[in-house]
C-alpha cells in the first residue's frame, strides 16, 4: 500500500508525504496497543488512504497558493513604495526648470550685496569656498539651499508672533468684544438687545437636526394637504 | 418722493483691516495710512479728509512703518523690504531688501536725504535717498536685540533707537552708540517680561520721549542720558507717540483705546521753565490705538478698530464750526459694491475675492413700511478668489450680469458668466493695453469695457462672445498724471465721464472716440458722478458736498445748478461728514436724483423748490404729520431717508426696486480682535 502511495505521490510535495506516513504510523500504533486489530476491508482502507492523500494534496496546493499570493503582494508593495519615492511629474519638471531661475536670483542677491558692502572679492571668495563640494556639477549650475526663502517667511512669522504675544498673549488682560459691547449697552443711556445672544457655534448638531426635522415636517404637511 | 420696494442687503460681510501706521505730510496736507493687509490709503486733509488714493495690499507685505520724504512715500515691513510707492500709478515703484530681517521702523532725517531703518537683527541701516531710488549707505553699530522704534534728531546728527529694555542713542556721523538709557520694566507679574519701547521721539532740545509696553511715557535728557520724568498712563501698552511740529504738544496712544495729550507748559504762572504735563485724554476708540499723527490743529488716530478718527484740538480751531467737529472715517470713499441693474445681481469686492449675489424676490405687495415675505431667498452665485498675491483694486459687473472684470496691481482679468447653470469662463488673451486698471466700468449694453490706466487715460475695449478687442485709448488734453478714480458710462452709450484726483472731470464722446468737453475744474475732488439718461446732464458731487449739474449738450452748467449755487446748499447738508459715493437716477421720473452717503440716502427732486437756510432739511416726519394740502407748501427738493444705516451702496434696479447694502458698524466691531478688560464701577 505504501508503495502504491509512494508511486502515486511522486508529484506531490515532500511534506505531504511525510505527514501521510506519520499519520498512518500513528494509526497503526494505536490499533496495536489495546485490542485485537480491527478488521478493515481492503476497499475501505484504500478509500481512506486515497482520501487522506487527496487532503494532503489539497493542503499542499493551498499552501503554495498562499505563498504565491504573499509574494505577489510584497512585490506590489515594493513597486508602490518605489513609485512613492519618485516625485510627481510636475515637481520633476519644476526642478528641471528652476536652477536657472535660482541662479539668477542668487546672482541678483550677490549684486545687491556687492552694491551694499562695496567689497566685491571677499564675498565672491566666500561663495566659491562654499561651492567646493558642488564642483563636479555639470553645466552652469549652482546649488542653493531652499532655506533662504523660508528663513525670511520664518522671521516674518516670528516677528508677527512677537507682536501677537505682546498684545494678546498671556497676561495681557483681554476680554471679548461681546462682553465689551454688553458692558457698553449696560452703561449706555438707552438699553437695547444684546449684539450677540449666544455663541453661534453652540449646539451645531442639534441645530442641524432641528433644521432637518423642520424640513421633513414641512414636506409632510405639503404632502398631506395636497 | 416715490415709493420703492427695497432690498435690504446685509450679506456683504465687509471687514476693514486694522490701521497699522500713519504719517502726515505737513506740506501737502496729506495723510498716508497703512493697514494690516498691506494696503495704503492717502487722505487729503485740505479737501475734507477725502480718501484720494488707495494702493491695494498684497499677501505678506505687512507694512509696519511709513515715511514721507518730500512727496515720496516709503514703507517698511516685517518682510524685510523697503518699498517706495508710485502715487500716480498706485503701485509699488520698487522694493529694496534691507538684509536685516524684519524691519520694525523707518524714519527720515529732516532734510530728506537719509532714511534709517531699524531691523530685527539689531542693526540700524542708513539708506541714501537718491533721485530715483535709495541706496544702502552703512550700518550703525549693531546691537543685541531688535530695534523697534527710531527717531532722528532734527539736526540729523543723532538717532535715538527704542529697543527691548533700553534706548540707544547713536551718533549718526560715526555710527557709534553714545548713550544707553535703561527703561524700567513694569511692576508685578510683568517684571519678568522685557519691556518694549514701542515708540520714541527725539526733540530739538535733546529731549527724548519714549512710550513703552509697561504703560509709561518717559521723558529723558538726551545730553546726560538720564530720566527726567515718568508718566504712568495705562496698565497696558503705550503703542504710539506723535509730536506736533512746533514741539509743544505730544500725544500717546494706548491699548485701552485712549489718546493722551501732553503739553510743554510751565506748571505755575509767570515762570519760565517748562515741563511736559499731561493735559487731555481722548477716548474715541474701542480697541488699541496703534498709529497716531499730530497735525497742526488735530489729533489723528487709528488702530485695531479700523476707524480713522480726526479729533480737532479745540484750542487750535474755532469752536462750534465744522472744523471743530470730530470725524470718524469708517468706510472707504469708493464703491466696493457693483450692481447689475438689469439682472438684479450684486458684486461685492473683498480684498482677496469677489462674490456675486442674486437679490431675493417677493411677489407680495404691502403698505409702505411693511416687511414683505421673501419668495426666493438671496443666493450667492459665485465666489471668485483672486489669483496671485496682489489684492483686488477694482472690479466691475456688466449691467446684464454676463461679464465680470477685476484688476490687481499685476493684471486685469475678465470673465464671462452664465447663470442658467452657473458657469464662469475666463477670457484669455486680453489686449496688452489692458495690463492693469485703477477703475473698471462696462457700457450699459455690455459691449464695451472701459479701464482707466496711467496718466488719466482710459482704454476702451470691445467685447463680443468670448473675445476682448482693443479699440482706443482716450486721453485728456490736460496732460494730468493723476489716476482716474471715477468712471461712468451713460445709458445711451454715447458718453463716458471720468474724474481724476486732480479734480478734473472729462467727458468723452464714445461715438467719435474723442474728448467732448472738460467740466470747469472745481477746487474739491469729485466723489461721485453720473449722467442722467433722460437729459444727458452730468451730475457731479464733490468732497465738500457741493452738487453740480452740467449739460453735456450745451456744455454749460444747467439752470438748476446755477440756482443751487446762487442760493447755496443747506448748512446741514454741508455739515455732513461722509462723502456721497454713488448717484443714481429714477427712470420713471427724470427729475429725481438718488444720492447716498454712509448715513442716509437722499432723493433730490429737481422740480421742487430748494430749501432755504431757515427751512427744516430733514422734514420727512413733519411732512407726514401734515394734511395733504399743506404738504406741498412745506416740501422741498431734498428728501432724506435715514431708515437704513451704514450704507455701502444704494442703487436702483431696472424693476424699480431699490437695493440698499448695509453694513452696521456694530457687526464690524463684534468681529474685531479682543479689546482690553477694563473694570467699570457697578457692572
Amino acid at each position: 500500500m505504501a508503495k502504491k502511495q509512494r508511486g502515486k505521490t511522486v508529484s506531490s510535495s515532500k511534506t505531504a508525504k511525510t505527514e501521510a506516513q506519520t499519520k498512518h504510523f500513528s494509526l497503526e500504533v494505536e490499533s496495536s496497543d489495546d485490542e485485537a486489530p480491527e478488521e478493515v476491508t481492503f476497499e475501505d482502507s484504500k478509500s481512506e488512504a486515497l482520501r487522506s492523500m487527496k487532503q494532503a494534496l489539497d493542503r499542499a496546493r493551498r499552501e503554495k497558493e498562499l505563498l504565491k499570493e504573499k509574494r505577489r503582494k510584497r512585490q506590489e508593495l515594493f513597486q508602490e513604495q518605489k513609485k512613492r519615492k519618485l516625485l510627481p511629474v510636475d515637481v520633476l519638471e519644476e526642478i528641471d526648470s528652476t536652477p536657472s531661475k535660482k541662479q539668477k536670483q542668487s546672482e541678483d542677491e550677490e549684486e545687491e550685496e556687492e552694491q551694499q558692502k562695496g567689497e566685491e572679492k571677499p564675498t565672491k571668495k566666500k561663495k566659491s569656498g562654499k561651492k567646493a563640494h558642488s564642483r563636479n556639477l555639470k553645466g552652469n549650475y549652482t546649488v542653493m539651499t531652499v532655506k533662504d526663502q523660508t528663513l525670511k517667511t520664518c522671521q516674518q512669522r516670528a516677528a508677527e508672533d512677537f507682536i501677537q504675544s505682546r498684545l494678546y498673549g498671556p497676561g495681557s488682560c483681554r476680554t471679548t468684544n461681546n462682553e465689551m459691547l454688553s458692558l457698553q449697552n449696560k452703561k449706555g443711556a438707552n438699553k437695547s438687545a444684546a449684539v450677540q445672544f449666544v455663541n453661534k457655534d453652540w449646539a451645531c448638531k442639534e441645530k442641524a437636526k432641528a433644521e432637518k426635522q423642520k424640513k421633513r415636517w414641512v414636506h409632510k404637511q405639503q404632502v398631506s394637504s395636497s | 418722493m416715490g415709493e420703492f420696494k427695497v432690498h435690504r442687503v446685509r450679506f456683504f460681510d465687509y471687514m476693514p483691516s486694522a490701521i497699522r501706521a500713519m504719517v502726515f505730510n505737513r506740506k501737502t496736507e496729506r495723510l498716508a495710512l497703512a493697514r494690516a493687509d498691506g494696503s495704503l490709503e492717502i487722505f487729503c486733509f485740505a479737501d475734507h479728509y477725502f480718501q484720494e488714493k488707495v494702493i491695494p495690499g498684497r499677501d505678506g507685505r505687512a507694512v509696519e512703518a511709513l515715511c514721507w520724504v518730500g512727496e515720496r512715500l516709503f514703507s517698511a515691513g516685517l518682510n524685510g523690504e523697503i518699498t517706495e510707492y508710485d502715487l500716480e500709478n498706485l503701485r509699488p515703484r520698487y522694493t529694496v531688501e534691507a538684509y536685516g530681517g524684519p524691519i520694525w521702523t523707518i524714519s527720515s532725517n529732516i532734510q530728506g536725504t537719509l532714511l534709517a531703518v531699524g531691523c530685527e537683527d539689531g542693526t540700524v541701516k542708513i539708506f541714501e535717498v537718491l533721485e530715483d531710488r535709495i541706496q544702502f549707505q552703512r550700518n550703525l553699530d549693531r546691537q543685541k536685540g531688535r530695534i523697534i522704534s527710531l527717531s532722528w534728531h532734527p539736526d540729523s546728527t543723532q538717532i535715538a533707537a527704542g529697543m527691548m529694555d533700553m534706548i540707544r542713542i547713536f551718533d549718526a556721523e560715526t555710527g557709534h552708540a553714545t548713550h544707553r538709557l535703561l527703561v524700567e520694566r513694569g511692576v508685578g507679574a510683568s517684571k519678568s517680561k522685557e519691556v518694549v519701547v514701542w515708540s520714541i521721539t527725539f526733540l530739538s532740545d535733546h529731549t527724548i520721549i519714549s512710550g513703552d509696553s509697561a504703560g509709561k511715557v518717559q521723558i529723558w535728557d538726551g545730553f546726560t542720558g538720564t530720566l527726567v520724568r515718568s508718566h504712568l498712563v495705562t496698565k497696558w501698552d503705550v503703542l504710539a507717540l506723535s509730536v506736533s511740529h512746533d514741539e509743544s504738544s505730544l500725544i500717546a496712544g494706548t491699548s485701552e483705546g485712549t489718546v493722551i495729550q501732553f503739553q510743554f507748559l510751565s506748571p505755575t504762572v509767570n515762570q519760565e521753565d517748562k515741563e511736559w504735563i499731561r493735559t487731555r485724554t481722548f477716548k474715541n476708540h474701542s480697541h488699541d490705538v496703534r498709529a497716531l499723527a499730530h497735525t497742526d490743529t488735530a489729533v489723528v488716530s487709528g488702530g485695531m478698530d479700523t476707524q480713522l478718527v480726526v479729533r480737532p484740538l479745540l484750542d487750535k480751531v474755532e469752536k462750534n464750526t465744522q472744523e471743530s467737529a470730530l470725524r470718524k472715517i469708517a468706510f472707504p470713499h469708493r464703491n466696493l459694491v457693483c450692481c447689475a441693474k438689469k439682472a438684479g445681481l450684486l458684486l461685492f469686492q473683498y480684498p482677496e475675492h469677489l462674490e456675486v449675489w442674486r437679490v431675493g424676490e417677493s411677489d407680495v405687495h404691502g403698505k409702505p413700511g411693511d416687511r414683505l415675505p421673501v419668495k426666493r431667498k438671496p443666493e450667492k452665485l459665485i465666489q471668485l478668489k483672486s489669483k496671485g498675491e496682489d489684492h483686488i483694486c477694482c472690479s466691475a459687473l456688466s449691467p446684464c450680469g454676463g461679464w465680470l472684470a477685476y484688476s490687481t496691481a499685476s493684471g486685469v482679468r475678465l470673465y464671462r458668466l452664465q447663470y442658467n447653470n452657473i458657469s464662469i469662463t475666463k477670457v484669455s488673451r486680453l489686449p496688452k493695453e489692458l495690463r492693469w486698471a485703477h477703475q473698471l466700468c462696462f457700457s450699459s449694453d455690455s459691449s464695451k469695457l472701459f479701464a482707466s490706466t496711467s496718466n488719466s487715460s482710459v482704454v476702451v475695449a470691445a467685447l463680443n462672445q468670448l473675445e476682448c478687442k482693443y479699440l482706443h485709448t482716450l486721453r485728456p488734453k490736460s496732460g494730468s498724471r493723476q489716476p482716474v478714480h471715477l468712471l461712468f458710462a451713460s445709458e445711451d452709450g454715447k458718453w463716458l465721464a471720468t474724474a481724476n484726483t486732480d479734480c478734473e472731470v472729462h467727458v468723452y464722446n464714445l461715438h467719435k472716440l474723442k474728448l467732448h468737453c472738460t467740466v470747469p475744474v472745481y477746487s474739491s475732488c469729485p466723489t461721485a458722478l453720473a449722467i442722467n439718461p433722460a437729459t444727458s446732464n452730468l451730475v457731479v458731487v464733490h468732497a465738500d458736498q457741493q452738487i453740480f449739474e452740467y449739460s453735456l449738450v450745451q456744455k454749460e452748467y444747467t439752470e438748476w445748478s446755477r440756482k443751487l449755487q446762487k442760493q447755496g446748499l443747506h448748512f446741514l447738508w454741508l455739515e455732513r461728514d461722509t462723502p456721497i459715493t454713488n448717484i443714481a437716477f429714477n427712470p420713471q421720473n427724470s427729475a429725481h436724483i438718488i444720492l447716498h452717503d454712509m448715513f442716509m440716502f437722499c432723493i433730490i427732486d429737481q422740480s421742487l423748490p430748494l430749501p432755504g437756510a431757515k427751512t427744516l432739511l430733514y422734514n420727512q416726519m413733519t411732512l407726514k404729520s401734515l394734511p395733504e394740502k399743506e404738504r406741498i407748501q412745506h416740501s422741498h427738493a431734498f428728501k432724506i431717508c435715514k431708515n437704513f444705516q451704514n450704507l455701502l451702496c444704494v442703487c436702483l434696479l431696472e424693476d424699480h426696486s431699490l437695493v440698499v447694502v448695509e453694513r452696521p458698524l456694530l457687526d464690524i466691531m463684534s468681529q474685531l480682535p479682543a479689546p482690553v478688560r477694563q473694570k467699570k464701577f457697578a457692572t
